[in-house]
């Protein structure tokens, strides 16, 4: 059994710890005995069929943001859009979150088109939504939770075609105003929790490596890790979510 | 001095006192925000009185260090400054130190004022004190939450420092290219100092680093080498906008472990061999940064460099404390960035580390602790022999060790302060030190529970 991890953007969107949840995936999977690489996908690279089982993003600052949209326009895109629809799994989060959705629209300035895999679109906001942010969610777990820090001005709409990732509980979510959290379509999920997220949230993780597997053709059910420590950091992150809002 | 700012002052020195009697804390920030509340004018109608007047130094990193430093440089010039030393830096705490320093008439014994300032804080800090010199030591991606991106933060510091007297100097890290940056085209003068030495240097930059694009025209950096996070020699490949020629510069660098760095430094008109007595690169720029400060100020050299060798460390940056049989040494490290540079430090040295690593995320910490993904805990591999995880977010430091896979070390989690403090001790041996790295307010409670134990002196009356 092996997974191929295609890291997008490692030197441009890898903001707020972004590389921990590579790091989870990748551990997670050698802790199973499954052996994982992981491929820098850098502006230029092309995205070649069935060779990548689970995409990553992370967040990055405004400039590296406009440099990015251009190669996934231009180079990524449709290929990327191809091997979702596919099988395989992404996880995206922040500013490549709103790359996934259908655009992004300035204050000023032009709009800047994503690439449409989740059916969503973000505007620029007034406010930042700064904090911690527990939501309800099926890939929760046992408790059902997803937690994570979030830091965004940009407010996202889902439209009807993709589900959102949670509900929050605390802290804004994708607008601050219909409490949903992120979105899923078929093994992708976009979301605004960093924190790293997977660490915390081993339940997600292990949804994106069992969609990684099961498009190869193994369909067993993943070995249970002990994840006690993980369950320890999340119940105290829940409870500081909690009190610091 | 006016009527206005006498009487604040008055009322702000009776806060302060208040403060330290009924145990509030060091009284160092609660009177300069109230002296400021009840009179704008107050800071700028104390610093007029001033009549060396003022330096601000500013960065993510090291600015508690650098300013300490350049404080017993003047100190040994025979002009001790007005300092806020506790790490008050922002409007509240330079003007809580003005009032500290000050007698009821509003004088003041110091003739120059030294005040570290925060990143966001730094226009408003120029404003207000009107100083004749800037330093910025280093821009990293340090709590966005609170500041947003870096090259906007870095854009408003500009905005500010081209607000200044055009006879002030402006004194800025070569090997930072943001930083080097802002001293583009400006009117006023600017010093430049870096570290002019490829033995500790690689080939490829840290998870950490920060600033990767020419700030002209946006094309990635070329490195020739890295030193410290994105620190390095750079140059842009579109444009040619290149890391400046320093004038202040470290040569011949010898690393000594948590004993220092023996260096050269050179400066116009001469160059010293002498010994930082701080563990790490970041120290040397810390000293180079002192150093441009110190010269810009018009210290002579040799009282410069005598004041550095004999420095001993800022409270609670570098800390040993003698704790019964064992030794206790304390390092901050409060970003991906400072954390690494610790890491790097401590493999320097032979033999297994205990080590206590304390993730606090109150306000003055940041309360978004994914910076711990960023830092390379994977270079502590094979180096530790007991990790104890504490604080509020104690358990998240615990995932972060999990998942760095530090083999034979065993992991412990105890997220009380002092508990896990007599817990890590214990697995110490006999004569051995305790190596803890906490966060900001981690390291205020870690050290306030030193305080209760007669170990060291709290840090109003250091
Ligand atoms: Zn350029």
């Amino acid at each position: 059994m092996n997974v191929r991890i295609g890291y997008l953007y490692p030197d441009l969107m890898n903001i707020y710890g972004d590389h921990g949840n590579v790091l989870t995936l990748v551990r997670r999977c050698r802790w199973r005995g499954i052996a994982v690489d992981v491929d820098e996908l850098k502006p230029g690279d092309p995205v070649l069929p069935g060779r990548h089982d689970i995409f990553f993003m992370g967040g990055g600052q405004d400039r590296e943001q406009v440099m990015v949209a251009r190669d996934l326009i231009e180079v990524k895109g449709e290929a990327i859009n191809r091997e979702i629809e596919d099988g395989a799994a992404a996880l995206v989060i922040c500013g490549g979150y709103q790359l996934f959705g259908r655009f992004y629209r300035p204050f000023d300035g032009e709009e800047l088109p994503g690439i449409g895999v989740f059916d969503a679109y973000t505007v620029a906001g007034r406010k930042r939504c700064i904090g911690n942010v527990v939501a309800k969610s099926a890939l929760g777990g046992k408790a059902g939770l997803v937690v994570g820090f979030e830091n965004h001005s940009g407010k996202t709409y889902l439209g009807q075609g993709c589900t959102p990732l949670g509900m929050v509980t605390v802290g804004c979510g994708n607008n601050a105003e219909d409490r949903t959290e992120g979105a899923v379509h078929l093994g992708a999920v976009g979301t605004y929790l960093h924190g790293s997220l997977l660490p915390k949230n081993p339940g997600v993780a292990d949804f994106l490596i069992e969609r990684a597997l099961s498009r190869r053709g193994h369909l067993l059910p993943l070995r249970q890790l002990d994840d006690t420590i993980e369950l320890r950091a999340r119940q105290a992150a829940i409870a500081r979510a909690k009190k610091t809002h | 001095m006016n009527i206005a700012a006498r009487s604040v002052l008055a009322f702000g020195k009776s806060v302060g006192a208040a403060t330290r009697v009924f145990k509030l804390g060091g009284g160092s920030t609660l009177p300069g925000r109230i002296a400021r509340r009840l009179y704008p004018g107050f800071v700028p109608s104390m610093v007029r009185e001033l009549p060396l007047g003022c330096a601000l130094v500013t960065g993510t990193n090291g600015k508690t260090t650098t300013s300490t430093l350049l404080a017993s440089v003047l100190d040994g010039a025979g002009i001790t400054p007005v300092h806020n030393r506790t790490g008050a830096n922002l409007m509240a705490g330079i003007a809580s130190a003005l009032i500290r320093e000050s007698d009821l008439s509003g004088k003041l014994a110091a003739r120059i004022g030294l005040f570290e300032v925060d990143e966001a804080a730094l226009p408003a800090a120029i404003r207000e004190t009107s100083p004749r010199l800037v330093l910025v030591n280093n821009l990293f991606r340090d709590q966005l939450d609170r500041y947003g991106e870096l090259d906007t933060l870095a854009g408003r510091m500009r905005e500010g420092i081209e607000g200044m007297d055009g006879g002030a100097t402006v004194a800025l890290n070569a090997d930072d290219p943001l930083v080097a940056s802002i001293g583009d085209g400006l009117e006023q003068k600017v010093v430049y100092y870096g570290i002019q030495s490829e033995r500790y240097a690689s080939d490829t930059m840290q998870h950490a680093a920060d600033s990767k694009h020419c700030t002209a025209c946006g094309a990635p950096l070329a490195y020739e080498y890295y030193l410290f996070g994105h620190m390095g020699k750079y140059r842009c490949p579109e444009c040619g906008r290149a890391r400046p020629e320093p004038d202040i510069a470290a040569v011949d660098l010898e690393m000594l472990g948590m004993e220092g760095t023996r260096c050269t430094i050179s400066y116009p008109g001469g160059s010293v061999r002498l010994r930082v007595p701080l563990p790490g690169l970041y120290n040397v720029y810390n000293v180079l940064a002192a150093t441009a400060a110190g010269l810009a100020l018009g210290v002579e050299p040799e009282t410069v460099f005598a004041a550095v060798e004999s420095f001993t460390a800022a409270f609670g940056r570098v800390e040993r404390v003698d704790a019964g049989d064992h030794q206790l040494l304390m390092i901050l490290a409060k970003n991906p960035a400072g954390f690494n540079e610790v890491i790097r430090t401590l493999s320097t040295q032979p033999g297994r580390k205990d080590v206590l690593l304390a993730l606090n995320d109150n306000i003055a910490d940041g309360r978004d602790v994914s910076w711990i993904w960023d830092a390379d805990f994977e270079m502590f591999t094979g180096r530790l022999h007991n990790v104890t995880c504490s604080g509020i977010r104690g358990w998240d430091m615990a995932l972060r060790v999990k998942y760095s896979e530090l083999g034979e070390a065993s992991l412990a989690v105890e997220t009380d302060l002092e508990r896990a403090l007599d817990a890590s001790l214990e697995k110490v041996a006999s004569g051995g030190t305790l190596y803890v790295v906490p966060t900001y307010t981690a390291m205020l409670d870690l050290r306030a529970v030193l305080v209760g134990r007669g170990l060291v002196t709290p840090f109003w009356e250091g």
